[in-house]
């Protein structure tokens, strides 16, 4: 059945590859963005792209294309299993992704899994760092990641199919198709990606593999935009997955894990534009429906379920004048959410929002921008939040940034309404942050370095005995204040000789997370992280070599040294050739092995990651 | 003459040497383990561990398994089990036990066939009783699985209802306290070790430690359904005659009390209640109102032996703390850093 589905998917593929007739020319294009908070308002701040060429060639996990990819870390419980973020040593629920613009963390537990989730559909993905709650409401306080669809017009009616098919140790597939239908007025796209493995990789140095580890997803996007008339345009953006997988167990006995989770998400976004003259308005409405279903027993049918719903509606409107150098801009912003669980009965949730945001440019060098919100939520009092970003360049090649922010992120459904548990006391946990910054950029390098800040208070922990009525039942409390600080370096180069195409980048942080009382370093935020990729291309060749370092991370509160989980180095490599390429068609065949020098590592305990592993894909464009 | 007297003397040297060696083998440790405490730690998002505390409170030794084995016991040990060599860690979620040697902790073997959830264990002759919650996402799979303790292996099992936990055994019969899992309960069972017979006795809800004291008599802590369950119950304190299997005595708590801890030691029943210990006499017929202790943190494991009450504060994302006091002046005699998710003492 698995299979079945798999060759469906390819073969549908194929056969939409007959439907192409038009010829492509080299053709002028408009791309339209879906996240125009995201490329107007980040002044100050870094915001760093990944491109659909880098997305298809980490098609594995959203996990593991961040990992190389990005300065977040990621706790991951065996390859392919729960995966929570720590962005700037932040909390799993301080990390807010971000589709077409719109927050998606779980409502129940405020985060988002990285292993429930692909991203190969996407166009780009965006990785801001620090606060943005401003933009994003709730949990952008470590960062934001962007997961965007750009839409295309052509001035002539184009059509574009992509396929990439990848097949890989464990029986790992990974599939996608991407099709696109474009001309002056309108432009239609869809995806489909099914990605199945069995991921039983051994654990290295045991008798055991990473049995009950398999997974299987399937992912349905379609978005498109047409032109109602000069002035106006609709968009619509839809992305559907539906995804099963096994969680394996740890050591010393892997085989007792037998349980199993399921999640469905539907996301639809209606977007209208006008825009005339200095006056720019943009209404949104948005409907997105999650569900996850948790069996504890995958022999069993019985199931642990969260489910929710949410509405929400936006007015923004953009005023541009001083020659378009200044803009000024309002958000308003409705959302209806509705939550529940096998646990909390159906609880309503609404939220009002309003922000202004002014930015302006002084001549050729200075940018700023300053950005207030406030928000009425119905369940508690949301704080009052402010934002400033500044860019200055100096010279040709510097340029400095500074940006400072007030964000909170707010209790979850489980926070405040697990039986017996739940806390209706709560208060948003609440940040306070700045960040300096250096740029450098030539034709050949850019190097951004940056210093950050963040004083978070407030914190929603779990604790037993976390309140007095209830003597020794696990309660959340606002109790910590954690101080984290650190820097983010990230580097670029591009080198070309001829034929010779030399590129590196390169991202490391250096993070201190101190709970602000014991001045102990956070559990699970690794001091140290550097990752980086470096390709050769000569002619139809590309080289790629990817490496991980994950510094120590510890594991209680004491930073006791007996509770560790080591530093780990994995290495990446992998080769492309490029069959043929013309203007109309391109046919990529690679191949990567993963750990190539077969690492035996943790990054959670007791549960090895794959050791040495391969992956051939082919990725085919007409 | 000279030489029977020679022969005298080298008899009485012989047999002063072997004495000798006799004393010394038997004061040799049987390995660095021994005369001390063992605390078992669930753990969490960290191992599961066993700490050791020397006799005299003075050496703390954690993750001694760690240590010796060079590998780690995953989550979450839920108690342990002792014949006279071995230990036996039951931990539920790895549903394995391992076994080791009780002085040295070398792993001797690793049992993980036949237990599902398995939580506590007792031993009769060369059997282990393990009870078992089975999956949990089922209430009506629970077992005790018996492990033969010479092959390592679960040799047959014995259903039982929903959330089986302490077992102990008296007079060939097993008595097993059903706390209820992730739900609630209200039975005893008695299971029969000659033919496997179950038969059931009803008690309060939330069943948890159960002791036979010297009048016959199963002393068992109900705990009670606490209020967030919606059907909240009274917690009480019960003895069951096992000659009749009748309830004779029940001492009950205050609504809205659930007491989680009791140890018997010497006649006197030691039992928590919002973080703080009180004792009775085993004959008492009222509940105490006065503390003999009181716990600063989260009061999760309790033991009593010689005059001194050992009490665990539990931690799961650290160390956990041990306090020793001593029962007579009420005095802290010892703080020590032990496992994490510390929740079990034994003698050894």
């Amino acid at each position: 059945m698995k299979k079945a589905l798999f060759i469906a998917i390819t073969c549908v593929s194929c056969f939409n590859g007959f439907t192409q007739n038009d010829l492509i020319n080299r053709l002028e294009k408009v791309i339209i963005r879906s996240d125009r908070k995201l490329r107007q308002h980040s002044v100050g701040y870094k915001v760093s792209t990944l491109k659909d060429s880098v997305l298809h060639k980490n098609t594995e996990s959203f996990t593991l294309l961040l990992r190389y990819n990005s300065p977040i870390y990621f706790k991951e419980y065996g390859a392919g299993g729960t995966s929570t973020a720590s962005f700037r040593g932040t909390s799993a629920s301080n990390t807010a992704v971000i589709w077409n613009g719109v927050n998606v963390n779980s409502i129940n537990n405020g985060q988002t899994g990285f292993n429930s989730l692909t991203v190969s559909l996407f166009d780009a993905i965006d990785v801001r760092s620090g606060g943005g709650s401003i933009e994003y409401g709730s949990g952008a306080i470590g960062g934001t990641i962007h997961l965007n669809d750009n839409l295309k017009f052509t001035s002539k009616r184009q059509t574009e199919n992509l396929i990439v098919v990848s097949v890989g140790s464990f029986n790992t597939y990974n599939s996608l198709y991407k099709f696109r239908l474009s001309d002056s007025k309108k432009t239609v796209k869809i995806g489909l990606s099914y990605n199945q493995s069995e991921n039983d990789y051994k654990f290295l140095d045991t008798d055991f593999k990473n049995t009950n580890g398999a997974y299987e997803n399937l992912g349905v996007n379609i978005s498109l935009a047409f032109f109602i008339n000069r002035y106006s345009k609709l968009k619509f953006y839809s992305a559907n997955y539906f995804a099963e997988r096994f969680l394996s167990g740890e050591l010393p006995n892997p085989l007792a894990a037998n349980d199993k989770y399921k999640d469905f998400n539907h996301r639809n976004l209606l977007v209208y534009n006008l825009k005339k003259s200095r006056l720019q308005h943009e209404l949104k409405l948005g409907y997105l429906a999650e569900e996850y279903q948790y069996f504890e027993d995958k022999a069993i049918s019985t199931f642990n379920f969260g489910k929710s719903k949410r509405y929400l509606a936006n007015y923004n409107l953009g005023y541009s004048f001083l020659d378009k150098k200044g803009e000024l801009a309002s958000y308003t912003e409705y959302e209806s959410i509705l939550g529940k669980t096998d646990q909390i009965l159906e609880k309503r949730r609404t939220q009002f929002s309003q922000s202004i945001i002014y930015n302006q440019k002084i001549g050729h060098a200075i940018s700023f921008e300053t950005k207030i919100r406030k928000d009425f939520n119905s369940d508690y009092k949301v704080p009052f939040t402010y934002a400033l970003g500044i860019k200055v360049k100096t010279s040709n090649c510097i340029s400095i940034r500074a940006n400072g922010s007030r964000n909170y992120r707010v209790p979850t459904y489980n926070d405040l309404y697990w039986p017996g548990q739940g806390n209706l006391d709560l208060i948003p946990e609440t940040s306070l942050q700045g960040e300096l910054g250096v740029i450098y950029n030539n034709n050949q390098f850019k190097i951004d370095l940056g210093a950050f800040y963040i004083a978070v208070k407030d914190k929603i922990v779990w604790i037993p005995n976390g309140d007095s009525a209830r003597a020794g039942v696990w309660v959340p409390i606002n109790l910590s204040r954690a101080n984290n600080k650190g820097l983010e370096l990230a580097f670029s180069y591009k080198e070309k000789v001829n034929k010779h195409i030399f590129s590196a980048n390169l991202n490391y942080s250096y993070t201190i997370a101190e709970n602000e009382v014991t001045n102990k370093q956070a559990i699970f935020v690794p001091e140290h992280l550097l990752n980086g990729n470096v390709t050769y291309n000569y002619r139809q060749l590309s080289f790629f070599y990817q490496h991980l370092f994950n510094g120590k991370v510890y594991t209680t509160e004491s930073n006791s040294k007996d509770f560790v989980v080591p530093s780990f180095f994995v290495s990446n490599v992998g080769v492309d050739y490029k069959l043929f390429k013309n203007t109309k068609t391109q046919f990529n065949i690679g191949l990567k092995v993963n750990n190539v020098f077969n690492e035996n590592y943790v990054v959670i305990p007791r549960r090895p990651m794959p050791n040495r592993n391969f992956n051939l894909n082919i990725n085919y464009k007409f | 003459m000279k030489i029977n007297k020679l022969l005298t003397v080298l008899f009485l040297i012989s047999v002063f040497f072997m004495s000798c060696s006799n004393d010394d083998d038997a004061s040799t440790p049987r390995g660095d383990y021994e005369n001390g405490i063992l605390i078992s730690g669930e753990g969490s998002g960290s191992t599961a561990s066993v700490s050791f505390v020397s006799q005299d409170l003075s050496i703390v030794e954690n993750l001694i398994y760690k240590k010796v084995n060079n590998s780690e016991l995953g989550t979450f040990l839920q108690s342990m089990a002792f014949d006279g060599s071995r230990a036996f860690i039951v931990v539920d979620n790895a549903n394995s036990i391992s076994v080791v040697n009780r002085y040295t902790f070398e792993n001797l073997s690793t049992i993980t066939t036949g237990l599902l959830t398995p939580r506590y264990m007792t031993i009769v002759g060369n059997k282990g009783y393990v009870t078992n919650w089975g999956s949990t996402a089922d209430e009506t799979d629970d077992f005790i699985a018996i492990v033969d303790l010479s092959t390592y292996a679960v040799e047959r099992t014995i259903p039982v209802g929903n959330g089986p936990e302490r077992i102990v055994e008296n007079n060939g019969k097993l008595y097993v306290s059903h706390k209820g899992a992730f739900s609630t309960n209200n039975i005893i069972s008695v299971v029969d070790l000659v033919d496997d017979k179950v038969e059931t006795i009803t008690v309060g809800f939330k069943p948890d430690e159960i002791f036979v004291n010297n009048q016959n008599e199963l002393v068992v802590l109900c705990g009670g359904n606490e209020a967030w369950t919606m059907d909240e119950t009274i917690a009480s304190i019960v003895k069951i005659n096992l000659s009749t299997n009748l309830e004779t005595v029940s001492l009950p708590f205050a609504t809205g009390e659930h007491p989680t801890l009791m140890v018997l030691d010497n006649d006197v029943l030691y039992y928590e209640l919002n973080g703080k210990v009180y004792a009775i006499n085993e004959n008492a017929t009222a509940l105490s109102s006065t503390a003999i202790v009181e716990s600063q943190g989260f009061l999760y494991g309790m033991e009593v032996k010689n005059d001194r009450i050992y009490l665990l504060d539990a931690n799961f994302s650290d160390l956990s703390e041990l306090n020793v006091y001593n029962l007579q002046t009420k005095e802290k005699i010892k703080m020590a850093s032990v496992a994490l998710g510390a929740s079990k003492i034994y003698f050894n």
